[in-house]
């Protein structure tokens, strides 16, 4: 973690000028990569005895994840893709297009 | 114990209560305590600038000037991790210093001073956005009516979508105000929330008596006053309100002078004048203060409030910094860029009587409403397709469960296809386009409706 700190960390801040990076120490305790999002959740990765290129693996999976839940559940609805627009077709309704014989 | 060291100790009582009241909604707060900042590789390229442009040109007076400081000083700025993200994240450009950004961040409720808050930078950003919004809407929808227009105005910079953009963006609030805390944090000073206790009483705050507006001496800010859309147009602000927006600090529930007028809700005569009887026999002094005032601090705010000047000052400093290029573009961006349905903003009393207006007006043939289709008449959920013609030209169709309603809804339906005309893509211009007239482009005329229907 050290060695993470002192050659990797700098070149990550600079790449993602738009993460704020904060470094505390937590003597007595693993090291621990935390990601805060801005919907309001948090990812933490332990990073113990890793090396630094494994370390910096894991500080990009934080960047690049989304905060969401990665595991919703089909009550949550995983399987729904949301859009703003309306469907182009429309609902689907029984009186136009094709007619229906019984 | 002399007299600073009781304001002071009232002033850290008074924060203590703050944090007790305001913190209990704030779920997180990633604000950390020891910092290697990320700023320092971003220092490095930023353009140091020492004074901002609003700073140089406002001289305080000279009691302000002795007067500490409740924000963090712009000398922090630099050090700050969350500045430099926040400005990275948002993808500003280096022409706007770190400094204005923090300035931009600090409430006039922290301090009240023109010349380190950010009112003056929020006044003219919002004119910017309302002003953008407006000509983006009329040239883009010319036929929508007054109220729709009001209110899509709110729903694209209203308090509340920019107050949900300032934590889009990530940017988060303090706890409490002071020097001390991160400058990448909004500094603003909590209004204690109504369902708060007042100090001995057993009432919530929000039941106790308060004055709810001033009037400045028109009629048309008086309480329960009918506005019309005229008078909303005329004297009212950019969403149709009253004007009382960005005077909050001052004369929103507290009267600027002792004997001001006030209107209130609850009594008859609602809007007095300080007329000569009163001069003669002058009132207690406290008359014209609701008890409310006592814990209702009127120079605190709320989140939304001031998460809204925050981005209408951003937009004020990009324009001051980087000019109108940088200022349209933080438009396009982040303001017109959301998604607005405009079609749900219509509510119609009279959708038939509104279209034969219509009709009448641009001298269609009158509408007449036609079945298209429909089935199980005589069962329990019928379903009829209405159709609204206008000679042979179909304006508008609707289902419904009953012949009117299909008729009804048709007829709304083709008002609301009137008045949502766009011009195709590429047609539209807007009149800000052709400022500054480096561009080359030449402005083409756009039509612009002459006005809803009203019956």
């Amino acid at each position: 973690m050290n060695a993470f700190l002192q050659t990797k960390l700098p070149l990550f801040a600079r790449e993602n000028p738009g993460v704020e990076v904060s470094v505390s120490p937590r003597p007595g305790k693993h090291p621990v990569i935390r990601g805060h999002f801005i919907n309001g959740r948090e990812k933490a990765v332990c990073v113990r005895n890793m090396t630094p290129h494994e370390i910096l693996e894991k500080a990009l999976y934080v960047r690049s994840s989304s905060g969401e839940k990665l595991n919703k559940g089909m009550k949550a609805g995983r399987n729904v893709v949301r859009s703003n627009n309306e469907s182009v077709r429309g609902v689907w309704d029984p009186y136009h297009g094709g007619d229906f014989k019984v | 114990m002399g007299k600073p060291a009781t304001a002071a100790t009232r002033q850290l009582q008074g924060r203590d209560d703050h944090v007790q009241h305001q913190w209990r909604g704030q779920k997180r707060c990633i604000a950390s305590r020891r910092e290697a900042s990320s700023a320092a590789a971003q220092e490095v390229d930023e353009p140091v600038v020492e004074e901002d442009a609003v700073g140089p040109a406002y001289q305080p007076f000279e009691d302000q000037t002795r007067r500490p400081l409740n924000a963090p000083s712009h000398r922090q700025a630099l050090k700050s991790a969350k500045l430099a993200a926040l400005h990275a994240r948002l993808q500003l450009p280096a022409k706007l210093p770190l400094q204005t950004l923090a300035r931009c961040l600090i409430d006039p409720s922290v301090d009240p001073r023109p010349g380190y808050n950010n009112e003056p930078l929020s006044i003219l950003g919002q004119e910017l956005l309302g002003y953008y919004t407006a000509e983006w809407l009329m040239t883009r929808y010319p036929r929508l009516p007054m109220p729709i227009l009001f209110a899509a105005q709110y729903a694209f910079v209203g308090n509340q979508t920019l107050a949900a953009m300032r934590t889009e963006w990530g940017v988060e609030t303090v706890a409490a105000p002071g020097p001390e805390v991160d400058p990448g944090l909004l500094q603003l000073k909590r209004q204690t929330p109504g369902n708060a206790l007042a100090d001995g009483e057993q009432m919530r705050i929000k039941h106790m008596p308060q004055a709810k507006r001033i009037g400045s001496g028109r009629r048309n800010e008086e309480y329960n006053y009918r506005r019309g859309m005229s008078s909303r147009i005329v004297y009212d602000d950019q969403f149709g309100d009253l004007q009382t927006s960005l005077a909050t600090s001052t004369s929103d529930s507290t009267p600027p002078y002792p004997s001001a007028p006030i209107s209130r809700p609850d009594d008859s005569t609602s809007f007095r004048l300080p007329d000569a009887s009163s001069e003669q026999s002058p009132p207690p002094s406290d008359w014209y203060l609701p008890r409310s005032t006592q814990y209702q601090d009127p120079t605190a705010t709320t989140v939304e409030a001031a998460s809204a000047t925050f981005v209408r000052a951003l937009a004020g400093a990009l324009y001051l910094h980087a000019g109108t290029p940088a200022s349209k573009h933080f438009h396009e961006q982040h303001v017109v860029s959301r998604h607005l349905p405009l079609h749900t903003l219509f509510n119609f009393a009279h959708p038939t009587r509104d279209l034969s207006r219509l009709c009448a007006r641009e001298g269609f043939e009158p509408p007449v409403a036609r079945l298209i289709s429909e089935t199980g008449r005589l069962s329990r959920t019928p379903v009829f397709v209405v159709g609204v013609f206008s000679g042979e030209d179909k304006l508008g169709e609707g289902a419904g469960a009953s012949l009117n309603e299909g008729r009804v809804r048709a007829a709304a339906a083709a008002l609301r296809g009137w008045y949502l005309y766009s011009p195709p893509d590429g047609k539209a211009m807007r009149p800000s386009e052709v400022e500054g007239t480096g561009h080359g482009k030449k402005w083409k005329p756009q039509m612009i409706d002459i006005g809803e229907i009203i019956t």
